[in-house]
């Protein structure tokens, strides 16, 4: 259900939403359309899949029976996404529902498709990864993605252009291989909540794998034509 | 008050105080409780169908979106070399530990398990004919030209990347695979030039090495 487990791949034709719980200190039960989904989903984990039919939905984000946020949505059919209840940009602000869709994508053996989403209460920020900004002024709402080879990262949430405060981190992430993974920033530094939800797709492969040789010279035709290679390097 | 005037006065509320957001959502949540009851009510009952129940007082949720700084990356599918001198680059595939490169030798292919163009890690690999028995010189006998400095492009599309050679090599065949910049997805990005070189062996139908251009990107894909 929860955390890094890898969901099972894309289904053909199942509508599926994925519920990411970015709200500090609560235990959610979630309901789409009034009927319950999950119970008791924890800061930071991520509940599902939790199939739904296309169209107009409604989501149910409560606690003790008393409704925290309620939104609708609208999921095509085959389509899947992630709906996240998180805290707004402002840590003075509201709570709300951030609904992130996606397609299948297909992703190399050893690589990985990263996709990052900041949904804390902090300001537009750079996401550093080893030591160098990959994701550049993003803000609460937005994402992005980049494939990546699979290994572990140090990643750390800095103001955009700035080195510090640091928000998050640094903390090692380790990308699955032949997955989307799928990356949540959560929480609130001021309330030392900070905290990522990371939801893992295994994803199409594609592409082979990686050659032993290269033969590209079966003619023999270009020996001694044009300048030779040792002349070349020499200039 | 009736509900829809309620609605319509939260929503002008809404307009005019974005302030007021708090007192709104106390508002709407009370309304969601209210409402609640003939929800679960009428759950048992219904199959379900496409017609939510119960929501008429919720707010559609905020979309995610791209942040304006999402990176390019993109297959190549035009190489242009110094000279404006430009191929075809095809998708190629590795069969049996061989890349199989485009048979027509005026187009190049690209290993379909390295990097996109712009990707932050690993080797773009683009591999060649420099000739063939059959088809007689290929493009790639344009890299004997290649010195560092050169500027290359790649293209795919409105797409595009320059790279800046950093270093020309002549390499052993059974040394490639294992070569730290070559074949490699991981280390900063790079495109990497691979073609054939050295001695001619007629009885073993090719070259004994390898030519492997390395260029550095030029800032990100546009």
């Amino acid at each position: 259900m929860a955390g890094l487990t890898v969901s099972p791949s894309y289904a053909a034709n199942d509508t599926e939403i994925y519920v990411v719980q970015g709200l500090p200190g609560k235990d959610l039960d979630v309901a789409v359309d009034g009927e319950s989904v999950a119970d008791g989903v924890k800061t930071a984990k991520v509940a599902g899949p939790i199939k739904v039919k296309p169209g107009k939905r409604k989501v149910t984000f409560s606690e003790n029976g008393t409704t925290v946020l309620e939104n609708t949505f609208s999921i095509k059919e085959g389509s899947k996404a992630d709906v996240v209840a998180h805290l707004p940009a402002s840590s003075s602000g509201d709570p709300l529902v951030t609904v992130y869709k996606y397609d299948d994508v297909k992703v190399p053996n050893g690589k990985a498709l990263l996709v990052v989403s900041h949904v804390a209460a902090v300001p537009p920020a750079d996401i550093r990864v080893n030591d160098q900004v990959l994701f550049a002024n993003i803000a609460n709402g937005e994402s992005l993605q980049l494939m990546v080879p699979v290994a572990t990262y140090k990643v750390s949430i800095v103001p955009t252009g700035e080195n510090k405060p640091v928000f998050f981190g640094p903390v090692s992430l380790t990308v699955k291989g032949k997955a989307i993974n799928r990356v949540y920033a959560v929480g609130d530094p001021e309330k030392k909540t900070m905290n990522v939800a990371v939801h893992v797709l295994a994803a199409t492969t594609t592409g082979s794998g990686k050659p032993s040789e290269v033969n590209t010279g079966t003619g023999g035709q270009a020996v001694g034509k044009g300048p030779s290679l040792e002349v070349n390097l020499a200039r | 008050m009736t509900r829809s005037a309620w609605q319509s006065r939260i929503r002008r509320t809404q307009r005019r105080r974005p302030g007021l957001r708090h007192s709104v959502v106390g508002a709407l949540c009370l309304l969601t409780l209210l409402s609640g009851c003939t929800a679960h009510a009428s759950s048992d009952t219904s199959s379900g169908g496409d017609a939510p129940r119960g929501q008429s007082s919720a707010a559609p949720a905020r979309l995610g979106r791209p942040a304006a700084s999402q990176r390019v990356e993109f297959i190549p599918e035009r190489l242009i070399l110094p000279g404006h001198a430009g191929a075809a680059v095809l998708p190629a595939g590795t069969v049996d530990g061989v890349l199989r490169v485009p048979e027509n030798v005026q187009h190049v292919g690209w290993w379909d398990g390295s990097a996109r163009a712009g990707e932050p890690f690993g080797a773009t690999v683009i591999a060649g004919h420099i000739d063939s028995a059959t088809e007689g010189i290929g493009f790639f006998v344009r890299l004997r030209k290649i010195k560092v400095g050169d500027t290359i492009t790649l293209r795919a599309d409105s797409h595009w990347l320059k790279y800046r050679v950093t270093s020309v090599r002549k390499i052993p065949k059974k040394a490639l695979a294992t070569d730290n910049q070559a074949l490699k997805q991981k280390g900063p990005h790079r495109l990497v030039l691979i073609t054939c070189t050295g001695n001619f062996h007629r009885d073993r139908g090719g070259y004994d090495s390898n030519l492997v251009v390395v260029g550095r990107p030029l800032g990100l894909a546009h």
